[in-house]
């Protein structure tokens, strides 16, 4: 039998609202935290579960009403454990048969509860190794070499939590936590692990410059490194506004511009929140592209009061709502990236990256306001999208490996302005969260207000890295879609503001509460990274092993 | 077991639940609570905790009883030299056989005339192993019962050598047998409670060099 320490007993509860264990007398009601990770010793199973609330219980109402007094350390040590004594709700999550057997099917979710009394053990170092390393969940089979990142540690243990990242990359995925908690690191994180194991390509858009290159840690003030200096040229930067990056004295791989010609209604309509637009104006500007086709825009912004007059009455459509049009995406015309005729180049070069198997960062220097963000990223990803459903539809035909598409995820911030309710069911961002999944690209979605973002595509996202949320409506959306989700709630509201992080989801076999790992010279150098002059080192020491002194 | 310490008395009168024990020395009396054991047959030893101590008048003392003058000789008499014995009642917790400890009734009761003797510190310590045996003395009616459990558990306090984990173990105890019973387990927890042996007093047991 292993030492692990035994903490309680389990004493009712029901597989839909979690169970109740009493704490042994020994086990201080501080020491238990919400979030801590717990194994029930049944019978015949293991379950491994989760503490979702500490509770404190006494047998006699009197002793309430008449406590011993303040110092009396005896009566206390006394009392404790039996006419005062401490209670946890525990959530089981998977679990394991005890005995090995033939029809073991390893860890699967839970479907029944433990026996009456079935005594309840702090987890040990073994049990976070079988749950986030073992691969026998739900008995799903996988091919191939399994692609395991350590994100963080346990709260209270030395022991890596890892996620499987193919997993991961297979759906859409959230990033939540309110501003400060480290959202970008854990974007970071992530983001290197998935470059690091190739489990899918990145499109990053880089609203903030952050990603790409180094950036001042918000919580330490030091510099960070940046995607691109950690990966090299497997990474690509591109921006908006190369004044900026020249600024910063960063070289970027390349400047994107946008034509009007590339603009479409579909774009313009995301921004009709932003531009505050009415439907009327979206609806009239279809009127214009019947005429003008790709060069509707163009064509618009270059009409006087006269022409617009006139194109109004000839079309049908009403002069007001014209001229509001004109004036309000006259701002589209003025932006430094939007040039009148862009040929595909840029944009085509960023597909053909990804479709190497290069990851690409967009920076938008000074755009870096919703307004030019979601334009941006609209009119890249609809190229992607058109691209990687053609790419699904050869490969189906053909079945031949080589023609599988490349994974793609597509990271983005501020999410709710893309995917809330209205926008989810015009962008091409609603689109890819729904349904891309079986186009393999999927969805990285960065965001401070998950409650902003359409419940449809919030039950869609398979995997949730949560930092701090206080808001009720935040927090009540991060569990949508997440069965018995309303028992973890206290956990994400118990969350220290600096890295500290809930998983949960698809990628891990249960929710679990981590120390996340921290981006510094440690994570450089397992990410493969090294200095300039530590390379040198690396290839003198190869040249004499190679040639002698 | 062994008893290295002479007998106490013997026994008077016997019940499965409880025996007197007569004794005629009044300075070798058990003190109240404390532990004492009699062989009941073969290889069964009886143990139980002394709770009340009866001495009787004799048609001797009724007489001089009035007498201004009593002489030391005759007083001492009756401490030391007594006609009639010392009746010390005592409340059956268990019995021992073949070094074992069971904490409930012994199949049968000693026999009278058997002789009692005090428990030693390490049978104190084995018995004290576990403490069912509080039940007993809780719920036992016509007993002082609250103010047995205490000295019974203060008495078992010092002879285990001043251990402060059993006195929060029988408090736990009795804390589960009396969970109903707040105010009864309060007035418990404060006759039982540690400070008390920090004080200059000196406890009987203690006086007795007993560890």
């Amino acid at each position: 039998m292993r030492d692990r320490q035994r903490i309680g007993t389990v004493i009712q509860g029901s597989l839909l609202e979690g169970l109740t264990a009493k704490l042994e007398p020994s086990a201080s009601v501080e020491s238990m935290r919400v979030g801590n990770f717990v194994v029930i010793e049944g019978q015949k199973k293991q379950f491994f579960s989760l503490i979702t609330d500490v509770a404190l219980g006494a047998t006699n109402e009197q002793v309430l009403l008449d406590p011993p007094a303040g110092a009396d350390d005896f009566a206390n040590a006394v009392l404790a454990g039996t006419s005062t004594f401490g209670t946890v709700k525990i959530a089981p999550m998977l679990m394991l048969d005890a005995e090995p057997s033939l029809e073991d099917q390893g860890l699967r979710p839970v479907k029944t509860v433990p026996s009456h009394f079935s005594p309840v053990y702090e987890a040990d170092e073994d049990d976070f190794l079988r749950v986030f390393q073992e691969d026998t969940v739900s008995g799903v089979e996988r091919v191939g070499k399994k692609k395991f990142f350590e994100i963080g540690k346990p709260l209270n243990m030395e022991v890596p939590v890892c996620m499987d990242l193919e997993r991961f990359v297979e759906r859409s995925n959230g990033i939540f936590g309110k501003s400060g908690t480290g959202k970008s690191f854990l974007a970071r994180l992530m983001l290197s692990g998935i470059i690091k194991s190739r489990a899918a390509v990145n499109l990053v858009f880089d609203m903030h410059s952050e990603y790409g290159w180094e950036t001042q840690s918000e919580e330490t003030g030091h510099f960070v490194k940046g995607l691109r200096q950690l990966f090299g040229p497997q990474v690509l930067s591109y921006t908006l506004d190369p004044e900026s990056a020249r600024n910063r004295n960063v070289q970027p791989d390349g400047v994107v511009v946008i034509g009007l010609n590339q603009i479409q209604v579909e774009d313009v309509a995301l921004l009709q929140e932003e531009l505050n637009l009415t439907s009327t104006a979206v609806e009239s500007s279809y009127l214009l592209v019947d005429r003008y086709r790709d060069r509707w825009l163009q064509q618009l912004l270059n009409m006087d009061a006269e022409t617009l007059r006139d194109f109004a009455r000839e079309s049908g459509a009403h002069p007001e709502a014209m001229a509001a049009l004109k004036r309000k995406l006259d701002m589209i015309g003025r932006l430094g990236f939007v040039k009148e005729h862009v040929d595909d180049s840029v944009i085509d070069e960023i597909v053909r990256s990804i479709e190497s198997g290069r990851h690409v960062i967009l920076e938008f220097g000074q755009y870096n306001n919703p307004r030019e963000y979601i334009l941006v990223a609209n009119i890249i990803t609809r190229r992607i999208h058109d691209l990687y459903r053609q790419k699904t539809e050869r490969y189906q035909q053909t079945k031949k490996p080589e023609d599988r598409p490349r994974q793609l995820m597509i990271t983005i911030e501020e999410a709710h302005k893309f995917l809330n309710p209205v926008a989810a069911r015009q962008t091409i961002f609603g689109t890819i969260a729904r349904e891309m999944r079986k186009y393999f690209v999927t969805l990285l979605v960065i965001d401070q207000r998950p409650s902003g973002i359409d419940t449809e595509v919030l039950s869609q996202i398979g995997t949730k890295i949560t930092a701090l949320l206080n808001d009720e409506k935040d927090i009540e959306a991060v569990f949508t879609g997440v069965g018995g989700g309303g028992r973890l709630k206290a956990l994400l509201a118990a969350l220290d503001p600096r890295q500290q992080a809930l998983v949960l989801g698809y990628a891990v076999p249960m929710p679990v509460e981590v120390r996340t790992r921290t981006y510094d010279e440690a994570f450089y150098r397992a990410m493969g990274h090294r200095e300039r002059d530590e390379q040198r080192r690396e290839a003198e020491k190869a040249r004499t092993e190679l040639f002698g002194e | 077991m062994t008893h290295d310490l002479s007998p106490l008395g013997r026994v008077l009168r016997s019940s499965t639940t409880e025996f007197v024990v007569g004794c005629q020395d009044l300075a070798r009396v058990p003190t109240f609570g404390s532990f004492v054991k009699v062989q009941a047959h073969d290889g069964v030893w009886v143990y139980g905790a002394a709770y009340n101590v009866l001495i009787d008048d004799d048609p001797f003392v009724r007489q001089i009883i009035g007498n201004p003058h009593i002489p030391r000789e005759v007083a001492l008499d009756q401490k030391e030299n007594r006609q009639t014995p010392i009746e010390v009642e005592v409340l059956v917790l268990g019995y021992a056989r073949d070094g074992l400890v069971h904490q409930y009734l012994p199949p049968q009761p000693p026999a009278t005339l058997s002789d009692v003797y005090p428990c030693t510190a390490s049978e104190v310590t084995a018995f004290t192993g576990q403490l069912s045996y509080l039940r007993t003395i809780l719920f036992t009616p016509q007993i002082p019962a609250d103010e047995l459990l205490a000295a019974n558990v203060r008495e078992a306090y010092l002879r285990r050598g001043g251990d402060r984990e059993f006195l929060v173990e029988a408090g736990r105890e009795a804390a589960r047998l009396l969970k109903d019973e707040y105010d009864r387990l309060k007035a418990i927890l404060s006759r039982i409670r540690p400070s008390l042996f920090r004080s200059s007093t000196p406890e009987p047991a203690r006086r007795r060099g007993v560890t």
